[in-house]
C-alpha cells in the first residue's frame, strides 16, 4: 500500500510542474502575441502570470520589455534583474539594463566582491555545488575506510578537491543571501521617509529604478538603504529580486 | 576709473512690520511685511511667530535689494507673510527680538483692522499678479510666464526689480526675459502696466506651485525696456516687496510609448527648413557642411541637435550650433545646427539620413522631423587613413556601435527556468536534502564500528546463533509436546541442548555428546537432578537414532 502510494506521489511530482510548464509556455506565447500586437497591458499580464508559474529568464526579459514600453521604468529594471537572477549570462536583459540605468540617469547596485562573484553562475548552481562538493568530500574521506578500500592517491585528491570547491562556494553562497535583499524602487518619486507613517517627514523622493536593499518591514512600510540615505517607503513602492510571501525579517 | 561703491553695514538697522493694506475685509489676505536696513544672510528671525488667533499666517516672499544713499549701497531685506482673518476686528502682531549682525534688535508691532466694510479713502494695495500660457504641460515643455504689475492710483505706474518666479520643480530661463511698458486688460478696464516676460520650464512631475515676487524700484529700471505709451512720474522710488497670488502647475511625465529614434528632449511644435549642403560635390575624405534650420514656437535656446547614426559610408562629426545668443535666437525664430560630414566611398550617392524627434503637447504624440539625405556626388580621392579603417571595421547600416547600449528585442522562448526565484539554499528543503547523505554516512559509520567491535568479540556471535537456534528447538520441543511424540520431544530436547552450550564449547553444536555437557553442567553450578535429565534424554535419543539409523548414532556409543 505504501509502495503504491509513493509511485502515486513519484508521477504527480513529475506530472504536475510539466503541466504548470506547459500553462507557463501558453501565457508566454499570449504574452508575446499582445507585445506584437501593442498591447502590452495584457502582455504584462501575460508575463506575470507566467513567471508566477515558472519563472524563466526569457519571460522576465520580455516583462521588461512591456513594462519599458508601458512607461514603468521600475517594473522593468526589477524584471530585467530577475532574469539575470535566474540566468547571469542573459546578455538581452544584461543591454537592456544598461539601456535602461542609461536613458534614466541610474545607478546600478554596488555588490560586494562576494555577491558579484555570486553572479557567475545562477543562483540554484550555488546550492547544488556546495552540497555535491561538501558530500563529494567527506565520501572521498570515510568510503575507503569503511569498505576496506585499498588506500590510494586519488582518494585523497578527491576529497582535498571537494573541500576545496566547497570552501570556494561559501561566498558565493553567501553573495546570493545578500543579493536576495536587493530590490528596487517601482514608482517614480517614491518617498523616503524618516519614519514608517504616512506624516513622516521625507527625506527625498526616489527615482523609479533606483537600486536598494532590504532591512526591516512594519506595517505597511519596508525600511530601505539607498546609496545615499536609509528610510522607509511603502512596501507598493518597492519590489526585491526575488520575491517572497511575506516580507523576511516581520517586526 | 570707477569704484563699486560701498555697501552700508554699519548703518540703522530700522527694522520695520506693517500690514499691506492695514484694513482688509474679513477672509481677504493682507501682507505682513518686515524690513530691515540689513543682509539677508545676518537676519535670524524666529521659526515661528506668535500669531493672535483666528489670524492664518503663512510664509511667502522674501527678498533683498541694495538701494543708493548718498555714495554707499545700503542693503534692504524683506519678508512677506499672508494673513487673513475669518473673523472682524483688530489684530495686532506683537513685537519681538530678532537677532541681526548677531546683536538684539526689536521688531515693532503692528496691527491689522478686519472690518466688513473698510473707509473709502483707503487706497487699494499695489499688486502683482502672474499669468502662464498653460497650467496643464508635461515636464520640459516651456511654458511663457509674464508678470503684471499695473499702475494704481496710489502708486502710479513703477518697475519691479529683481523680479523672480519662487517654487520648487521648475527652471527659469533668464535668457527670455523681456521688459515693457505697455495697457494691459485688467478686468475689462485698459491700464498701464509694467510687464516682465521669461520662460520657465518644469523638471519634476506632479503639482507645482509657483508665484511672482519684486521689489517696486519707482522709475528705476534694470536692463532694455519697450515703452508703449502712458507717462512714468518721477520721484525717488519706494523699494516695497510684492508677490503674487501663488499659482498651480500640472506636470506630467512624458509618455514613453511611441518614442522616435532621434527625440532628444524638444517638446512643443517644431519643424525643419530644407537642409543646406555646402556643396554638392565632393571627393572621398572631403569633409561637406550640412546647415539644418529647427523652427518652434517654444525656447529654441534649449533645442539639442540630434546625432547623426553611425554607417558605413559616413563619418559623421558631431553637430555644432551657431553659438548665437539664446535672446537672438528667440528673436529670429530659429536655431541653426552644422554637421559635419566625411565620404568615405565614391559610391555613395547621398548623405544619411539622420533621426530627430520632437513630442506634441497638444496631440500628446512623438512627431518625426527626420533630417532627409540628400543627393551628392562623391568623386574618388585619397581617403585619410583613419577613415579607411574607420570605413573597414564600421558598422553596418545604422546599427549602434556595440558600447551603446540598446533595449533587445522579444525573447522568443521562456529560456532557463526555475521553481521559484527564492534560492534553493533558502528553502528548508535544502536542509532537509542534506540530512539524507547525512544520515546515510553516518548509518555507514555506525555498521562499521559495530562491526569491528564484533570482529573483537565473536562470542556475542556465537551467542545470537545460539539465542536463535535455542528458539528454534524450543518451537520444535512444545510442537513434540503437544503431539505426545516422545521420541522427537527427546531429540529436539538434544538439539536444544546441544546448540546452548556451544557457545561455551569450541566446536560445532551437532559434535556435542552428552558427556560434553554433562562436564559444563557441573561447572555451570546447575541444579541436582540436571545430569540425570540430560542422561535420560541423550539416552532416548540415542535409543531413537539407533532404530531410526539416523546421524547420532556414532555420539551415542560415546556417552
Amino acid at each position: 500500500m505504501n509502495l503504491v502510494l509513493l509511485i502515486i506521489l513519484s508521477l504527480a511530482a513529475l506530472i504536475v510542474p510539466r503541466a504548470f510548464g506547459a500553462s507557463a509556455d501558453a501565457l508566454f506565447r499570449q504574452g508575446v502575441e499582445s507585445f506584437r500586437a501593442g498591447d502590452y497591458a495584457r502582455a504584462i499580464e501575460a508575463f506575470r502570470d507566467s513567471s508566477s508559474l515558472q519563472p524563466a529568464s526569457g519571460t522576465l526579459q520580455n516583462l521588461g520589455r512591456a513594462e519599458w514600453q508601458r512607461g514603468q521604468a521600475g517594473a522593468a529594471i526589477l524584471a530585467w534583474e530577475q532574469a539575470l537572477w535566474v540566468d547571469p549570462l542573459n546578455r538581452a536583459a544584461q543591454g537592456n539594463l544598461r539601456f535602461a540605468r542609461k536613458s534614466a540617469q541610474l545607478e546600478a547596485p554596488e555588490l560586494a566582491w562576494h555577491e558579484v562573484v555570486s553572479t557567475w553562475l545562477p543562483v540554484n548552481w550555488w546550492a547544488w555545488i556546495s552540497g555535491l562538493s561538501f558530500w563529494l568530500a567527506v565520501a572521498a574521506a570515510m568510503l575507503p575506510g569503511i569498505l576496506r578500500w585499498r588506500r590510494a592517491g586519488w582518494q585523497q585528491a578527491v576529497a582535498a578537491l571537494g573541500f576545496t570547491v566547497f570552501l570556494l562556494s561559501l561566498p558565493a553562497q553567501f553573495g546570493v543571501h545578500s543579493r536576495s535583499r536587493i530590490g528596487f524602487v517601482l514608482e517614480k518619486n517614491s518617498p523616503l521617509r524618516l519614519t514608517p507613517t504616512q506624516e513622516a517627514q521625507w527625506l527625498t523622493r526616489l527615482p523609479a529604478g533606483e537600486p536598494a536593499r532590504f532591512e526591516a518591514v512594519r506595517g505597511k512600510y519596508v525600511l530601505i538603504r539607498t546609496n545615499r540615505a536609509t528610510g522607509w517607503v511603502e512596501k507598493s513602492q518597492f519590489g526585491l529580486i526575488c520575491p517572497v510571501g511575506t516580507w523576511p525579517g516581520h517586526h | 576709473m570707477q569704484a563699486q561703491p560701498r555697501i552700508e553695514l554699519n548703518g540703522p538697522i530700522n527694522p520695520g512690520a506693517a500690514f499691506d493694506p492695514p484694513v482688509v475685509r474679513p477672509g481677504q489676505q493682507a501682507i505682513y511685511r518686515l524690513t530691515f536696513y540689513a543682509l539677508e544672510q545676518s537676519i535670524q528671525k524666529p521659526e515661528q511667530l506668535k500669531t493672535p488667533a483666528d489670524l492664518l499666517i503663512q510664509p511667502g516672499a522674501q527678498g533683498q535689494i541694495l538701494q543708493m544713499t548718498g555714495s554707499s549701497l545700503v542693503p534692504l531685506t524683506a519678508f512677506n507673510y499672508r494673513v487673513r482673518a475669518s473673523g472682524t476686528g483688530t489684530f495686532t502682531m506683537p513685537e519681538f527680538v530678532t537677532q541681526v549682525y548677531g546683536k538684539p534688535v526689536t521688531v515693532p508691532a503692528a496691527r491689522l483692522e478686519v472690518a466688513v466694510a473698510p473707509p473709502g479713502s483707503a487706497l487699494p494695495p499695489a499688486r502683482v499678479s502672474l499669468e502662464l500660457s498653460a497650467t496643464n504641460l508635461f515636464v520640459g515643455q516651456p511654458v511663457r510666464a509674464r508678470v503684471v504689475f499695473p499702475s494704481s492710483p496710489g502708486f502710479g505706474l513703477q518697475a519691479l526689480a529683481q523680479v523672480q518666479l519662487a517654487g520648487k520643480g521648475f527652471i527659469v530661463d533668464q535668457g527670455a526675459v523681456r521688459q515693457q511698458v505697455g495697457n494691459v486688460q485688467l478686468a475689462g478696464v485698459n491700464q498701464m502696466a509694467y510687464l516682465y516676460e521669461t520662460s520657465m520650464t518644469p523638471l519634476e512631475a506632479g503639482k507645482l506651485t509657483v508665484f511672482a515676487q519684486g521689489f517696486t524700484t519707482g522709475n528705476r529700471f534694470s536692463g532694455p525696456i519697450i515703452i508703449m505709451g502712458g507717462s512714468i512720474p518721477a520721484g525717488q522710488p519706494q523699494y516695497t516687496l510684492l508677490e503674487s497670488d501663488p499659482v498651480e502647475l500640472n506636470a506630467r511625465p512624458l509618455p514613453r510609448e511611441g518614442e522616435l529614434p532621434g527625440f532628444t528632449g524638444a517638446i512643443g511644435h517644431l519643424s525643419i527648413d530644407p537642409p543646406a549642403l555646402a556643396t554638392n560635390s565632393v571627393a572621398v575624405g572631403e569633409p561637406v557642411k550640412l546647415a539644418v534650420r529647427v523652427r518652434s514656437d517654444g525656447n529654441l535656446g534649449r533645442v539639442v541637435a540630434p546625432r547623426a547614426p553611425r554607417v558605413d559610408d559616413w563619418q559623421v562629426l558631431a553637430p555644432t550650433s551657431d553659438e548665437a545668443p539664446p535672446q537672438f535666437v528667440q528673436a529670429r525664430g530659429f536655431v541653426e545646427f552644422n554637421y559635419t560630414l566625411v565620404p568615405l566611398t565614391e559610391n555613395t550617392k547621398a548623405t544619411p539620413a539622420i533621426p530627430f524627434s520632437y513630442f506634441d503637447p497638444e496631440a500628446s504624440v512623438y512627431k518625426d522631423i527626420t533630417i532627409p539625405p540628400l543627393p551628392i556626388e562623391v568623386r574618388p580621392g585619397a581617403a585619410p587613413s583613419d577613415f579607411t579603417v574607420l570605413s573597414q571595421s564600421g558598422t553596418k547600416g545604422s546599427v549602434p556601435a556595440e558600447d551603446e547600449p540598446v533595449l533587445s528585442g522579444l525573447a522568443t522562448a521562456p529560456g532557463r527556468a526555475t521553481s521559484s526565484l527564492a534560492p534553493f539554499q533558502q528553502s528548508p528543503w535544502y536542509l532537509l536534502a542534506q540530512l539524507v547523505p547525512a544520515a546515510a554516512f553516518f548509518a555507514l559509520w555506525a555498521w562499521d564500528r559495530r562491526r569491528r567491535f564484533l570482529e573483537q568479540h565473536p562470542e556475542i556471535i556465537l551467542r545470537r546463533r545460539a539465542r536463535r537456534a535455542l528458539l528454534r528447538e524450543w518451537r520444535a520441543v512444545r510442537q513434540a509436546a503437544r503431539n505426545a511424540d516422545a521420541q522427537a520431544f527427546a531429540a529436539a530436547a538434544v538439539r536444544a541442548i546441544r546448540v546452548a552450550c556451544a557457545p561455551h564449547y569450541p566446536a560445532d553444536p551437532r559434535a556435542l555428546v552428552g558427556a560434553d555437557v554433562l562436564e559444563l553442567l557441573r561447572g555451570s553450578g546447575a541444579p541436582a537432578g540436571s545430569a540425570d535429565a540430560v542422561r535420560r534424554f541423550f539416552s532416548l535419543a540415542v535409543r531413537h537414532g539407533f532404530h531410526r539409523r539416523d546421524g547420532i548414532a556414532r555420539p551415542a556409543t560415546r556417552a
